[in-house]
């Protein structure tokens, strides 16, 4: 029987590409406001999907293969996180 | 019309001893976050802030609209424009109210022709704070026919309460030259030097 | 090749060349600088000796090409700057971050002459859209990329062309220029002359992305390609601006001596070449370096091509005031290196001598002669045969992706920004930039790659005239050029051959009209492995034209009813290459011959009639012929005409009249036709009074046909049509 699955698509730069907006963002608002706590700050595009399927991991499935198919992320410059959220 | 002006940078903080202030249009840290975010925690902002809350002109042009926005200087939200995309055009504009420090040199209903450039001039607000806008006459100038990005009622131009301190998202700065397209523009830097006689 | 572990391009010539100029094995560090210094990309070894062919000097020029930008003297103290970089590999894999980073490497071209950068031109190339999700993928995205950080920098998009192509399916070119203005007394060189002085890396960080740029750019596209994760550059437009104010103010300060933008080959190509250019060497302490990866090894960190990284050189003694400039406006700084008169480029680790190699070895690569072998000649189609719908046909033109108008990509450029944009995208044939000392600039850029197949010389000849017709339209003076030519694979004979006669057909013309070609680059290996296809030979160029008055400035919207319209230059049946040959699938044909003498003169005697005040709209004929042209015209307009072309061309068939892309022709609108047509015929120059400007349709008399169009038809098929491809869900 098929339920519907909230699925959360995370798209960022790759760990060791630059990301100068998380960088500005670091730097000259939350430094410069004082919050020295904060050591790094990455960004990225977040994607809530309800998806149809079988089980939790069906749904993930069938979202990673659709992000391949229609290049929602580009694997040279991008990273994608695939989770369930709960 | 000649008018002694100084260029603050975004670090510094100096006594407040000017007649009016304009924010100009750009990409103030890269548009980073938020366009207008950072530039709006700027010591430079606070400068400002003294010179609207003594009632003197403050003009923010397209990323400076966002930055007054951001400040808290404003109301509402500037968005993402509906179509995605960056929008450079000459736009049709109608003056909604003359009673800014920057329109009073307009007759109110009339139009004029200024360039817009940017990628989230969308003026979003809660149905309530928008009918506001419009009882009050603090919609200061909105797209005549085409609305190129989606914006609420067509909104491209809001003042606060008093009157002294306008965002708009048209570049009047670019409206100023006939070689370049146009001189509607200078209406808007004239009203300041007449508002800030007064 | 492979020395030792490296994985290099060298071939075997080049690293025996090597071993024995120094006497030794190079070790793996010096084999690395080598590699991205004798890159095809960097070193232009497979084509320095045929480029000596273009004429380079004029009574403007104050640097030409060998220099990281041209420059050019417009009198009362001012220069202006220019340079063509492309950025096809990266943008064929990460279209956005690839054209994006083209325009921060060519900005900094410009930056590095002490100039400021006030506009960008973009010319692109993409395979067919109508039917290529993919191309229609790699096409948004390019865009996107250029606007987002053109506008973030503030520098105006002002003028491009865009051509779609099977051929570039795989192979996309993005190519961007740039213009500067600056003063004379403020003009700075790459280079570092003075023994003593400090080499600063200013900018972003050095990191692992990037590396092998140059070395990719210089090999052809494979399976293997998609996963080339490290050729790939990430772009921080906010940076390039804080780079571009501190650089700027550096220099206005009179701190420097010289500038060098760093792009493929990283820090092993910047540092060589500014030692080579000044004749000097180079201490450099490696551990001086910022780098953002703690175990990055040297080879590493001097070939990144890390993105938004400049090298100031600075007088002795004035170190403090860069640095309280740098800290002012948060560009990251480091002292890397001090000049020496060694004439080595002595590389230090912590004190330990980890490389050397003398200057002029590394930065001057051996030439390679290459072969060429001429291709089959292409045979003339013969006549069409079945009849033709000439009304649907020019609306088909018009819409083709081509041809139609490209509004669609230049609303997202700012071209409003900076105040100097007197002609904009759409308005003019070039676009028009207000300078500081009341002249004007007129800059476009123009490629043909369709016609460049069939015939490379008749090609790159056309493409550069049709340039400066284009310029000439605007009311300009054509001053400078530069030039871009993108080939395949030049190990291929046949290639070499298109490349070689496209760089003498630029040579023989540029000389006949008397404009210096003062910076360009090549581009080889613009081709698929995998699906065995080259693209075809695209010379891409830009010219750069001076207009002395404001009101000389002349766009292409017909004006005033009753005005004349005037065609001048005679049509002729010469359909090969054309829009029309390519909508019907008509591969080949006669290409139309250019005659040098006659352009030359034809469009100094437009220029002429321009300054004389006779004209009120011009339009050079090219793509989609004098249809196409008269549908420009209306539009823009808002007006039609009636025209009766049978007068602009003999013995002609409709769609020939219509749709030939023959060279040397303009067609213009005046309100003294008696004195214009008398002036032109004093010079030799044909030319037909062809109707008048109405205020209703186009209305067309050919041999056989007459034929009217509404304006609102004309705009909907030109204006509307890319949006319809690339967005069809968009209202």
């Amino acid at each position: 029987m098929n339920q519907t699955f909230p699925i959360e698509i995370i798209i960022s730069n790759k760990p060791q590409a630059r990301d100068p907006e998380g960088e500005t963002i670091a730097r000259d608002l939350m430094h410069k406001a004082g919050y020295d706590c904060v050591k790094d700050v990455r960004t990225g595009k977040l994607l809530l999907a309800k998806i149809e399927a079988r089980d939790e991991e069906e749904a993930k499935s069938k979202v990673l293969a659709m992000c391949n198919d229609l290049r929602l992320y580009n694997p040279i410059a991008h990273t994608i996180t695939i989770r369930a959220r709960n | 019309m000649h008018i002694d002006a100084e260029l603050i940078w975004h670090n510094d903080f100096t006594s407040p001893t000017f007649d009016a202030a304009i924010i100009p249009g750009g990409f103030s840290f890269g548009d980073h976050l938020r366009a207008g975010i950072i530039a709006a925690a700027s010591p430079a902002t606070e400068i400002v802030r003294k010179l609207a809350d003594d009632g003197k002109p403050v003009l923010g042009i397209c990323n400076g609209f966002q930055i007054l926005i951001e400040a808290g200087l404003l109301p509402g939200a500037l968005l993402r424009n509906s179509s995605l995309k960056f929008v450079c055009k000459w736009m049709n504009l109608q003056i909604k109210n003359n009673d800014s420090a920057f329109t009073c040199k307009f007759e109110r209903a009339s139009t004029a022709r200024m360039p817009i450039a940017h990628n989230e001039g969308r003026f979003f607000a809660e149905e309530e704070v928008l009918n506001r806008l419009e009882a009050e006459g603090k919609v200061v100038m909105t797209y005549a026919g085409e609305n190129p990005t989606g914006t609420s009622r067509g909104i491209t131009a809001i003042s606060n309460k008093d009157g002294n301190v306008v965002g708009m998202m048209p570049h009047p700065e670019r409206a100023s030259d006939s070689s370049l397209g146009g001189t509607d523009g200078l209406k808007v830097f004239e009203s300041m030097v007449e508002w800030a006689r007064c | 090749m492979l020395v030792g572990d490296l994985q290099t391009t060298l071939t075997p010539e080049e690293l025996e060349y090597g071993r024995r100029h120094l006497g030794r094995e190079p070790n793996a560090l010096e084999w690395a600088m080598i590699d991205a210094e004798w890159s095809e990309h960097c070193s232009y070894k497979s084509s320095k000796t045929i480029l000596t062919q273009l004429p380079t000097t004029g009574k403007r020029v104050l640097l030409g090409p060998g220099f990281d930008s041209g420059v050019v003297d417009i009198g009362d103290g001012y220069v202006l700057s220019l340079h063509i970089e492309s950025h096809n590999h990266p943008s064929a894999i990460e279209p956005y971050g690839g054209a994006a980073t083209g325009i921060g490497g060519v900005v900094r071209d410009i930056l590095c002459m002490g100039n400021t950068p006030i506009a960008l031109l973009d010319s692109l190339r993409f395979g067919d859209i109508t039917k290529s999700d993919h191309s229609k993928w790699i096409m948004k995205h390019v865009i996107r990329g250029i606007a987002d950080y053109g506008n973030c920098i503030g520098v105006p998009t002002v003028a491009g062309e865009v051509e779609f192509d099977e051929c570039f399916e795989a192979n996309c070119l993005v190519d961007v220029a740039c213009l500067g203005v600056g003063r004379k007394d403020e003009l700075l060189l790459a280079q570092a002359t003075h023994p003593g002085d400090s080499v600063y890396l200013i900018g972003g960080s050095t990191g692992r992305d990037g590396i092998h740029g140059s070395t990719f750019a210089s090999r052809t596209l494979t399976a293997d390609s998609e996963s080339d994760r490290s050729a790939v550059q990430i772009p921080d437009p906010f940076t390039k601006k804080l780079i571009m104010e501190a650089t700027l103010e550096s220099n206005n300060a009179g701190l420097l001596r010289g500038c060098k933008d760093l792009g493929g080959g990283g820090l092993a190509t910047g540092l060589s070449e500014i030692a080579d250019k000044g004749g000097t060497g180079l201490d450099i302490q490696l551990e001086t370096i910022p780098i953002r990866e703690a175990d990055m090894t040297p080879i590493e960190i001097l070939i990144s091509e890390s993105q938004e990284r400049m090298l100031l050189v600075t007088k002795q003694g004035t170190e403090q005031v860069l640095h309280d400039i740098m800290r002012k406006y948060g560009v990251s700084f480091a002292r890397i290196a001090t000049v020496t008169s060694t004439g080595t480029i002595s590389i230090l680790n912590h004190g330990k001598l980890i490389a050397s190699l003398p200057t002029s070895f590394l930065a001057n690569a051996p030439i390679i002669q290459r072969n060429s072998r001429i291709p089959q000649l292409r045979k003339p189609t013969p006549p069409l045969k079945q009849p033709i719908d000439i009304h649907q046909t020019l609306l088909a033109l018009l819409a083709s992706p081509t041809i139609t108008s490209k509004e669609w990509v230049y609303r997202q450029y700012d071209h409003e920004v900076g105040i100097r944009t007197v002609a904009k995208p759409g308005e003019a044939d070039a676009a028009v930039m207000k300078l500081p000392n009341g002249k004007l600039a007129a800059i476009k850029v123009d490629g043909n790659s369709r016609l460049c197949n069939l015939d490379p010389y008749i090609g790159a000849a056309s493409v550069l005239a049709e340039c400066c017709r284009n310029v000439i339209a605007v009311g300009a003076e054509p001053i400078a050029f530069l030039d871009h030519c993108q080939f395949g694979d030049p190990n291929d004979e046949e290639i070499f051959w298109s490349f070689s006669t496209t760089v003498k057909a630029l040579a023989d013309f540029a000389k006949a009209a008397s404009i210096p070609c003062v910076g360009g680059k090549v581009s080889f290996y613009n081709q698929d492995e995998v699906r065995r296809t080259a693209i075809k030979s695209s010379p891409v160029l830009s010219v750069l034209g001076l207009i002395e008055q404001p009101e000389h400035v002349t766009k292409i919207a017909f004006k005033d009813e009753d005005d004349s319209v005037i065609s001048i230059g005679p049509t002729e049946a010469e359909m090969g290459g054309s829009e029309f040959n390519h909508l019907l699938g008509i591969g080949d044909g006669e290409v139309p011959r250019l005659d040098f003498e006659l352009e030359i003169e034809t469009q100094r005697s437009v220029l002429e009639c321009i300054r004389k005040g006779l004209v009120t709209a011009c339009h050079d004929c090219s793509k989609g012929g004098i249809g196409a042209g008269l549908a420009r015209m209306a539009v823009a307009g808002n007006r039609g005409a009636k025209i009766d072309l049978r007068k602009s061309g003999r013995n002609l068939a409709d769609h020939e009249l219509l749709f030939s892309e023959s060279n040397s022709r303009f067609l213009l609108t005046t309100n003294k036709p008696t004195e214009l047509i008398q002036y032109l015929s004093t010079r030799g120059i044909p030319s037909a009074d062809v109707g008048r400007v109405t205020s209703d349709a186009l209305l067309v008399k050919m041999s056989s046909t007459d034929l009217v169009w509404s304006v609102d038809a004309l705009r909907d098929a030109y204006c509307n049509s890319l949006q319809r491809i690339l967005e069809p869900w968009q209202k």
